[in-house]
């Protein structure tokens, strides 16, 4: 297994560990810079607008600018810095380092031949239960967006480990139903967090006065 | 005429009502572009013309034919339904552009979902039709909307992620199988994949399964009665009656190439996902006093009474269809009158509400009429539909499931009788004398009544070929 392919399983399993919203953030960017570093050797020289559009989503759009979205809204709400995206206890833990170890074991199937296509798929797998991991065990809105987006990032490693049959328009039109999706995340997390809690405002609106 | 049309002119007019000129008229927008669709929806439903445009993007098949004629009339009635309550309620006013443009950008989507002949293109049209339904899931000042509305495209990004999965899956089992690998379907079809492999076989799985949660099949169903029953009423008809069969289009073209690769796990897997969803709607059913969570619930036994048929593929097909068209107008029948409802009474406890056919007439029949159809009462296609879904599990000698099937459907019936009933025939708590519905105010329900009766009873030959033809395409080899 290659430095890449280690470093980007640490990124998927260290931020389940660490019970800080800024390391969840850390741990997407990691694996959106990762699978850039991953991809830019295969995709050759740069010379096709598709190469660079696939360099662009994995280390501009999802190593950055999604981890970023996000943590301009918990930086100005002065969410408190602890979030826990999977329950902070040994039965968790085992849960997720069993995953991986599942995951490995089915890309044996899924792939016969040992290789970095290989990994590439355990990875993929390990970042699908992971996310349904955290998905499953998060109650707020920012766990649940990261336990979403781990699974979007798992799509991408998929994608990266073979080729497809793709065009240069289809690959926009994903990257930017994906933007969109992030940009309404980034609302619910600044509507959600900061909705009112008293009982006055949680009163309905006349439902005469709804279409 | 091309098609594209159905697409392109809902999408072009969203964008227009960037423009205050235009967003002033944005009823007016709103209401012809649905009368536009239709028309051209049923003109394409009628009339044979080539099947691909756009270079193959597109197809017009008997599927997307049937559906582009159903979904289209359904989004006129609730525009029109929104356009009359405007006129009645000036309030409604501000905001109403952006809910035009959200509604008609949806249209678009919908309309693409269902023509596309490229599974990644139906695939974005419908993670589209997710993203502008979601802010209209919201209320104005109403916390718990935005919170259904969260859950709402969280599950169905997560769904949409897996069908995503699937379908990259799928690709890499027909590279394996030693075939290029494509997304278009009518390259499937003639390619007729067979042999899963385990690439097919994960793919396969991961797209029911995601199909499955935004169709609101358990296990990921959570989302649907928070959502339906949240939203403004003219959202959840769209969400239930025109978002609910763009998903089953696509569903459908899976069944259509895929099911060849693995028939036994297509049947497994759906008979599951279908049982398991009548089973919860039937106990939550008993469980709400809450009408529109109740219709909600009664959406997910639907939902699940459609996968079992299609899990079933040949014989059941013909009586699926019936069911979902039938099924379409149900539903907006009942959210659409569930919201006047729930204006007039200002509750959504069934307990509180008596009397309706007394108080207010006009929805207290579309509520006995929708209850009707709803339990599955003849004359109407939901009727004809789960008969011919029954004799179907009898001929395949799927016999336990047939059991368990008019056990869960005949507590269904019990449970959504005990609560509705007494809404319409009880007597009333408090005379209220509201004022009497316009004509004008009770049109688009009608409407519905009218084709969902008017259906029940007899099917035009066009249309029942159309049906045939669907049916055919979804048997298999």
């Amino acid at each position: 297994m290659s430095p890449l392919l280690i470093a980007l399983l640490g990124a998927l399993l260290i931020p389940l560990f660490v019970g800080r919203w800024r390391m969840s953030l850390f741990g997407l960017a990691l694996q959106g810079l990762i699978l850039a570093a991953i991809a830019y050797p295969e995709l050759g020289p740069l010379r096709s607008a598709q190469a660079w559009l696939t360099l662009a989503d994995l280390g501009l759009v999802r190593g950055v600018l999604v981890p970023l979205a996000l943590y301009t809204v918990l930086r100005a709400q002065g969410a408190p810095s602890r979030n826990d995206t999977v329950a902070p206890n040994l039965f968790s833990w085992t849960l997720a380092l069993g995953m991986v170890l599942a995951a490995f074991n089915l890309s044996d199937i899924l792939v016969s031949a040992p290789g970095q296509e290989q990994t590439l798929v355990a990875i993929s797998v390990a970042g699908v239960l992971l996310g349904f991991l955290v998905l499953a065990s998060a109650t707020g809105p920012l766990s649940q967006m990261v336990g979403a987006l781990r699974i979007e990032n798992a799509i991408a490693i998929l994608q990266l480990s073979g080729s497809h049959e793709s065009s240069f328009a289809l690959e926009l039109a994903l990257l930017a139903v994906f933007v969109a999706t992030v940009a309404l995340f980034r609302w619910y997390l600044a509507s959600l967090e900061s909705q009112p809690t008293a009982p006055s405002e949680l009163e309905s609106a006349p439902d005469s006065l709804t279409l | 005429m091309n098609p594209l049309a159905l697409v392109l002119v809902p999408t072009v007019l969203s964008f227009g009502l960037a423009l205050r000129r235009v967003r002033e008229q944005a009823r007016l927008l709103l209401v012809a572009a649905a009368v536009v669709g239709s028309v051209l929806a049923f003109s394409h439903a009628m009339m044979s013309s080539r099947e691909l445009w756009l270079w193959g993007y597109v197809r017009l098949d008997a599927t997307s034919r049937l559906f582009v004629a159903l979904i289209n009339p359904i989004f006129l009635g609730v525009s029109w339904y929104v356009a009359v309550r405007l006129t009645a309620t000036p309030a409604l006013h501000s905001g109403f552009g952006r809910f035009a443009g959200l509604a008609l950008t949806f249209l678009g989507a919908a309309n693409a979902a269902v023509l596309g002949n490229h599974l990644i293109v139906q695939w974005i049209a419908l993670e589209i039709t997710t993203l502008v339904a979601a802010p209209l899931i919201i209320r104005p000042g109403v916390v718990r909307s935005r919170a259904a509305s969260w859950h709402y495209l969280l599950f169905s990004s997560v769904g949409l992620g897996l069908v995503l999965l699937g379908f990259l899956c799928l690709g890499r089992g027909l590279q394996a199988a030693g075939h290029a690998p494509s997304y278009f379907i009518d390259q499937l079809a003639a390619l007729k994949p067979t042999g899963a492999g385990p690439w097919g076989n994960l793919g396969l799985s991961l797209v029911l399964l995601g199909l499955g949660t935004k169709l609101g099949l358990a296990p990921m169903y959570t989302w649907l009665p928070d959502a339906y029953d949240e939203a403004p009423p003219a959202v959840s008809a769209l969400l239930g009656a025109v978002q609910f069969n763009a998903v089953l289009v696509l569903l459908l073209r899976v069944l259509q190439v895929y099911r060849p690769i693995n028939p036994s796990l297509v049947t497994g897997e759906l008979l599951i996902l279908g049982l398991a969803s009548m089973v919860i709607s039937a106990a939550s059913i008993i469980a709400t006093w809450n009408m529109k969570r109740l219709i909600a619930y009664a959406a997910i036994n639907h939902a699940g009474v459609i996968a079992i048929g299609l899990a079933l593929g040949k014989g059941a097909a013909y009586g699926v269809l019936i069911y979902v068209i039938s099924n379409a107008f149900i539903k907006a029948i009942l959210f659409l009158t569930a919201g006047k409802i729930k204006a007039h009474y200002r509750t959504e406890d069934t307990r509180e509400i008596s009397g309706l056919i007394k108080d207010l007439p006009y929805s207290g029949i579309f509520l006995l009429v929708g209850t009707l159809a709803l339990l599955g009462f003849p004359p109407f296609g939901s009727f004809f539909g789960e008969l011919l879904i029954l004799s179907a599990l009898v001929s395949f000698g799927h016999l336990y499931v047939f059991a368990a099937f008019c056990v869960v459907i005949t507590i269904t019936f019990v449970a959504t009788g005990r609560t509705f009933f007494p809404m319409i025939w009880g007597l009333p708590k408090k005379v209220h004398n509201w004022p009497r519905q316009t004509f004008l105010a009770i049109s688009p329900k009608a409407g519905f009544f009218v084709i969902l009766v008017v259906l029940g009873l007899y099917i035009p030959p066009a249309l029942s070929g159309l049906l045939e033809r669907v049916a055919a395409s979804l048997e298999g080899p």
